[in-house]
């Protein structure tokens, strides 16, 4: 990376050195299928890291991993240096599909987290309604989810992860279930979102541009079973123009090695499908 | 469905307008009064015979009498609604608690569904009413044993309709609470319960018409003095049919309040309110 780009890195927010996230040869099998084969990752404080790979590769899979709702089979992960063992309010999670609680309106949806934990409801509002107020949800506090469009149910997901003040958040395929428009609109307000909230970061993506757009580091996975086939830092300052020659540079080369996997992926799937066949015939 | 909703659904998709909605409102009047009209008529002018199809005045003036001071015994129909509903809403309750615990744990283990939907899946079937003899013998003519009856006859589906509510519940509604460090209690009450209660409302709905069939059946078998049931039963033994229509208006008209009015205002401040589940 030029040393222009560099200098001009946002010094409050650019991401630490202290490793916060750590995958030692983490193996994952789902039943007899080896799902990953060998994931060794480290993700530093306030990094935003993003995640790719050809469709089913188990982006989704190592997520869970490090949210604590699935066991890796083999391997250490840990966070703080200290083991995961489960999901814990250290690390809030956005799903795709929002995931909301139909029966509570936004503002209870959002300050679920505090009142599980305990905090006095006055407390829970005030500090719910600041990220009420930066995702742009003033105003439908008191809404049911089931009024809302899919963009602002995103927004209230992610407004609901953040109060509770992880220190990681995890973001798996966030923007896949909305529209081009309300994609980049929500695309732009993360971008302002993570320098507001100075998060650790680990979002999964099928979209090499929601990628290089948002992330500091982007990770390439191969297909199954999965192993990291590519790291590429993307040292530009936030926010970021979609326009910008080295944007399209870092895109060019992460789509060249995400097609070449898919293309042998393919090529395998292929092999294997007319190998039966001809068994069959 | 409450005929609420139906309701609703109608005006939204035939571009009606009120006239519409009083067209339908004067219908379902008409379709009640008329056929008591012309029972009354026909049983006044001995077009049909009066002791066995006494005029629907006639009926609802011994319900007057006998609900009043002079009754035999005094207020007698309103003792017999009281200890009716008392039975039947304490086997509800009972069963939506019980059939709720049995449901979310079978809908949250596998190993516990393996285990037990077989002897659930047999026992379903069993009426009700099958298993009042036993309990007679073993707790007699009691408050207890109707109560039982119309438990058992709730309490299946209760039990299969909440599993089946939890099995379609995502299960990422539970990673958040997770990731949010919620404990077991803290997931039970506030992400299952709220999440299967479009279920609960469903199962409670179904649960309540077995139970009402279970209950009266139960009465005329298995009750000493009250309920109105019993007060069928009893009446046909003295052939007074006007009690005996009597009884089965009302638990006509106590079936719909409890249907549409209670369990449906209860549907209206939570699941429709909500809107969709998802």
């Amino acid at each position: 990376m030029s040393v222009d780009s560099a200098r001009i890195l946002p010094l409050r927010n650019g991401a630490g050195t202290n490793p916060k996230i750590v995958a030692k040869n983490i193996q994952k099998y789902f039943g007899s299928v080896l799902a990953m084969e060998d994931i060794s990752c480290s993700i530093n404080e306030r990094e935003f890291v993003a995640i790719i790979g050809p469709s089913g590769c188990g982006k989704s899979t190592f997520l869970y991993l490090i949210a604590g709702f699935e066991k890796a089979s083999h391997g250490e992960l840990l966070i703080n240096n200290v083991p995961i063992v489960g999901p814990g309010p250290d690390r809030g999670i956005v799903f795709q599909e929002f995931v909301l609680f139909p029966w509570l309106t936004v503002l209870r949806n959002v300050t679920l987290g505090l009142d599980i934990k305990g905090v006095p409801r006055q407390e829970a509002e005030e500090r719910a309604r600041k990220w009420i107020r930066l995702t742009g949800l003033s105003g439908f506090e008191d809404a049911y989810p089931s009024t809302l469009s899919g963009g602002m149910k995103q927004r209230v997901a992610i407004a609901r992860a953040l109060t509770y003040d992880p220190e990681v958040l995890l973001l798996d395929e966030p923007f896949g279930a909305l529209d081009v428009q309300t994609k980049n609109y929500m695309i732009q307000d993360l971008q302002n979102l993570w320098l507001e909230a100075s998060r650790t970061i680990v979002m999964i993506t099928h979209s090499v541009s929601e990628a290089v757009q948002l992330a500091d580091r982007v990770l390439i996975l191969s297909s199954r079973p999965s192993r990291i086939i590519a790291d590429i830092a993307i040292k530009l300052p936030h926010p970021r123009d979609l326009r910008d020659p080295l944007l399209r540079r870092h895109e060019d080369e992460i789509t060249g090695i995400l097609s070449a996997e898919v293309d042998k992926a393919m090529s395998l799937e292929r092999q294997d499908s007319t190998k039966v066949e001809r068994r069959g015939s | 469905m409450s005929v609420e909703t139906s309701d609703i659904r109608l005006e939204r998709y035939d571009l009606s307008t009120a006239s519409f909605g009083a067209l339908v409102g004067i219908g379902r009047a008409a379709l009640i009064i008329v056929p008591l009209l012309v029972w009354e008529l026909c049983s006044r002018f001995g077009l049909i015979n009066g002791f066995l199809f006494p005029a629907p005045s006639l009926i609802l003036y011994k319900l007057w009498v006998q609900s009043g001071p002079n009754g035999n015994p005094p207020y007698a129909i309103l003792w017999h609604v009281a200890y009716s509903m008392l039975r039947l809403l304490s086997g509800i309750t009972i069963a939506v608690i019980v059939g709720t615990l049995i449901g979310v744990a079978l809908g949250m283990s596998r190993r516990a569904r393996l285990v037990f939907q077989p002897i659930i899946s047999i026992l379903m079937p069993v009426p009700t009413l099958a298993w009042t003899p036993v309990l007679l013998l073993v707790i007699g003519i009691d408050n207890r044993t109707t109560i039982l009856v119309v438990f058992l006859a709730a309490v299946f589906e209760m039990i299969y309709i909440i599993a089946g509510g939890i099995e379609m519940m995502n299960v990422k509604m539970l990673w958040v609470a997770q990731s949010m460090g919620a404990s077991n209690g803290q997931i039970f009450w506030r992400v299952i319960i709220p999440g299967v209660f479009p279920y609960l409302i469903t199962g409670t709905r179904l649960g309540t018409g077995y139970a009402w069939r279970a209950l009266i059946a139960a009465e005329m078998l298995a009750a000493s003095s009250y309920g109105l049931g019993f007060m069928i039963y009893d009446a046909s033994e003295y052939m007074n049919m006007d009690v005996i229509y009597g009884g089965v208006m009302l638990i006509a008209v106590l079936g719909y309040l409890l249907e549409n009015v209670l369990i449906g205002k209860v549907e209206a401040a939570t699941t429709e309110k909500w809107g969709s589940t998802q």
